[in-house]
């Protein structure tokens, strides 16, 4: 019993993905949700009895949502309600994962820019609640890099690159230098998995596809994206392709409606290719944020130390479920080495054609895992030899405080 | 204790290969793999007490409940070993694998039906060769263990308690003197004794008892009525969750506690804010004039 599985914990806006390290995929993903009762007084001390054990987290949360109060305790990657998030550890560990937390050591996430404050009470949680063994936090994005090193794409193991994480929320670019975020050139973009929907949704209503019930809109929507987007070289081209040939490209969506239980159909058009087309080409979606993926990406390498550069363009990493549209990864290096190409051609032009840069290397890595890339990197990590000597237990704990959680034993730094 | 490993549902869908660890509470491991081909599953379970089990009859339960999956070769480092083919599953897929889910709380009921048979046969007049019941101590996890004792009206059922933290052990002190006081309340609860330190005089012979302060025993007995037909599976599922059962509520109670001390700092905070005295704002208000 001395050595059980490490459990990996990525809490996460809008999912949260529990499992075992060593496992290949995360036992558990569900939405970052709890339903409390919210018949309690103002007053915490007013208790009788057990309301504060009468709460759902995950899907039974939703589906409990007409009779309790909803709530999302995290926001924007941070922990906003302790109080609620405690109580949705307390049920992940025990009627989720069914273990004793005192048995396994923990590896959690944490998003960039994460306070230490914040470090400091997660750590306090989950050393004076649950008494776990150790306690481990790791970087989102680090993780994420570390899981694209099962790629074949990838020939040397670096702790460098450039992360684009797309989840449901909102999609960070995030260098990541030997391990090191660099905090002051981390871009985030208000476009993700939900914009998508809602895209689809809507050019699903414009063009009139009258038979989707009004309840069931948004699911379908989702399924579309999901079953058949892809990213397309060009889209002129693409248009041209579908008016041409309409019937090879053209899809149909079989449905069936969630309260009568008829049966319909609808047609999948030019949405398989606009829906992911979003994170090029914004503008087609909304009027407010216009500035295309691959240009954020440029911006974030060119404001990150000079030294680093090379290596971020090399090692562009995807992970999140919105990353996963087919031929993403050619795209966004296509268009990525477009852009640097063409600066390197005109600073030669202005040099006069005296020097000559050493051709820069765009690499867009994409590999299996990719959906849940920061549980795997976590997995990945957690299943080392080494994990036991990083964790900060249980003594370290009541020797120093929660202050040890500043410091990460990965890269001898305080944080 | 239903426990659905979602893992399992791979059943129902495309084979593909499969490797991953689980684990339970008490320090059970499983293995979920398809080694040979992609049809074929298996899956294992490591737990450190099972040869204590065997002896109270692990095999014979496990060859009832899973008689045609049990029996083939045991993977190297494991205990027992499930086998599956996925072509030859029966229809009713859910069923099986919830109860493929309940391969830890079947191996350890073992014990128990062994003595709630026993203690049916003792009170049986009938049987002429009583059994001699035997003390069934199996430790189940590395320094708890579980006492497990029949006689002629009753079965025995003594937990041993640790708890590493000293705040643990004082709420759990409260929970289990709740619990015997709770038993006014409910009259058909099984009585439930606990004390610190002192073992009870059922396992007092036993060698190598700690006599520490963090030591506390449990016992419950259990009568007849809580052992006879429908209600016995269900009294041997509740009571081997018994101690996690006792561990979460420790920590909910925590849980509780800790968001009452936050509401409180929260409060003092606004009280502290009022207090501020506003000079500045005076000041300011003067340098503009």
């Amino acid at each position: 019993m001395a050595n059980l599985a490490p459990v990996v914990m990525d809490n996460g806006t809008g999912w949260t993905k529990l499992g075992f390290a060593g496992n290949d995929e995360p036992s558990f993903v569900f939405p970052t949700a709890i339903a409390t009762r919210e018949t309690r007084s103002a007053n915490l001390a007013s208790k009788r009895g057990c309301e504060d054990l009468d709460f759902f987290i995950g899907d039974e949360a939703i589906e409990n949502s007409k009779t309790y109060a909803l709530n999302y305790p995290i926001r924007h990657g941070q922990i906003e309600n302790w109080d609620y998030m405690e109580r949705f550890w307390e049920q992940s560990i025990f009627k989720y994962l069914r273990c004793e937390p005192e048995d396994h050591p923990f590896l959690l996430t944490e998003p960039p820019l994460n306070p230490p404050e914040n470090r400091e009470m997660t750590a306090e949680i989950m050393f004076e609640s649950f008494n776990v063994k150790g306690l481990y936090i790791a970087v989102q994005a680090v993780l994420a890099l570390a899981a694209s090193w099962t790629s074949n794409k990838v020939s040397e193991q670096t702790l460098t690159g450039t992360v684009i994480d797309s989840g449901d929320g909102v999609t960070h670019v995030i260098p990541v230098a030997e391990g090191y975020v660099i905090g002051s050139s981390i871009k985030s973009i208000p476009i993700a998995g939900r914009d998508i929907t809602n895209f689809v949704q809507q050019l699903l209503r414009d063009r009139g596809e009258t038979s989707i019930p009004p309840a069931d809109s948004l699911r379908v929507a989702e399924l579309i994206k999901e079953q058949y987007s892809y990213v397309c070289p060009d889209i002129v081209k693409e248009f041209q392709k579908y008016d041409q040939d309409g019937e090879k490209y053209f899809k149909r969506y079989d449905g069936v409606d969630s309260v009568t239980g008829r049966t319909y159909k609808v047609d999948v058009g030019y949405e398989r290719f606009l829906a992911p087309e979003v994170f090029f080409n914004p503008e087609i979606y909304s009027s407010d944020y216009l500035t295309p993926l691959p240009e954020v990406v440029d911006t974030v390498i060119q404001t990150s130390p000079i030294d680093t550069r090379r290596g971020l363009y090399k090692n562009i990493v995807l992970s999140g479920g919105s990353t996963m549209f087919k031929n993403f990864d050619r795209r966004l290096q296509g268009d990525i080495s477009k852009m640097v190409n063409e600066r390197v051609r005109r600073s030669e032009e202005l040099s006069g054609g005296k020097m000559k840069a050493k051709p820069l290397e765009v690499n867009v890595i994409s590999h299996k895992k990719q959906r849940h890339a920061v549980w795997f990197g976590g997995s990945l990590l957690a299943s080392t030899p080494d994990f036991g000597r990083y964790c900060h237990s249980k003594a370290e704990y009541e020797e120093y405080g929660p202050s040890i959680c500043r410091h990460n034993r990965v890269f001898g730094s305080v944080m | 204790m239903l426990k659905v490993l979602t893992l399992l549902f791979v059943y129902s869908e495309k084979p593909e290969k499969v490797m991953m660890d689980v684990v339970d509470f008490d320090g059970v491991s499983y293995r979920i793999s398809t080694p040979s081909s992609k049809t074929q599953i298996q899956l294992s379970l490591k737990w450190a007490c099972w040869p204590e089990l065997v002896q109270f009859g692990a095999e014979d339960m496990l060859k009832r409940e899973y008689a045609e999956y049990y029996g083939g070769p045991t993977e190297d480092g494991f205990d027992v070993t499930l086998h599956f083919d996925l072509e030859k599953l029966p229809e009713d897929k859910e069923a099986l694998v919830k109860k493929v889910s309940l391969l830890k709380r079947n191996i350890f009921a073992a014990p128990f039906e062994r003595a709630f048979t026993e203690q049916e046969q003792l009170e049986d007049d009938k049987v002429t060769s009583k059994p001699i019941p035997e003390l069934m101590s199996v430790h189940y996890r590395d320094d708890e263990a579980i006492h497990i004792k029949a006689s002629q009206d009753r079965v025995t059922v003594i937990f041993e308690t640790t708890f590493k933290e000293e705040a643990d052990r004082v709420y759990g002190k409260l929970f289990l003197t709740e619990f015997m006081e709770a038993r006014r309340r409910i009259q058909s609860a099984p009585p439930v004794h606990y004390s610190g330190r002192e073992p009870p005089l059922e396992i007092r012979h036993i060698q190598g008892l700690k006599d520490s302060g963090t030591v506390g025993y449990v016992t419950f007995i259990l009568f007849p009525r809580h052992t006879r037909g429908e209600i016995r599976e269900e009294t041997i599922s509740r009571i081997q969750i018994f101690r996690d059962y006792l561990h979460y509520h420790i920590k909910c109670s925590k849980a509780y506690l800790h968001s009452r001390m936050r509401a409180r700092v929260a409060e003092f905070l606004k009280v502290l804010n009022r207090a501020k005295p506003e000079n500045q704002t005076g000041e300011r208000k003067l340098a503009r004039h």
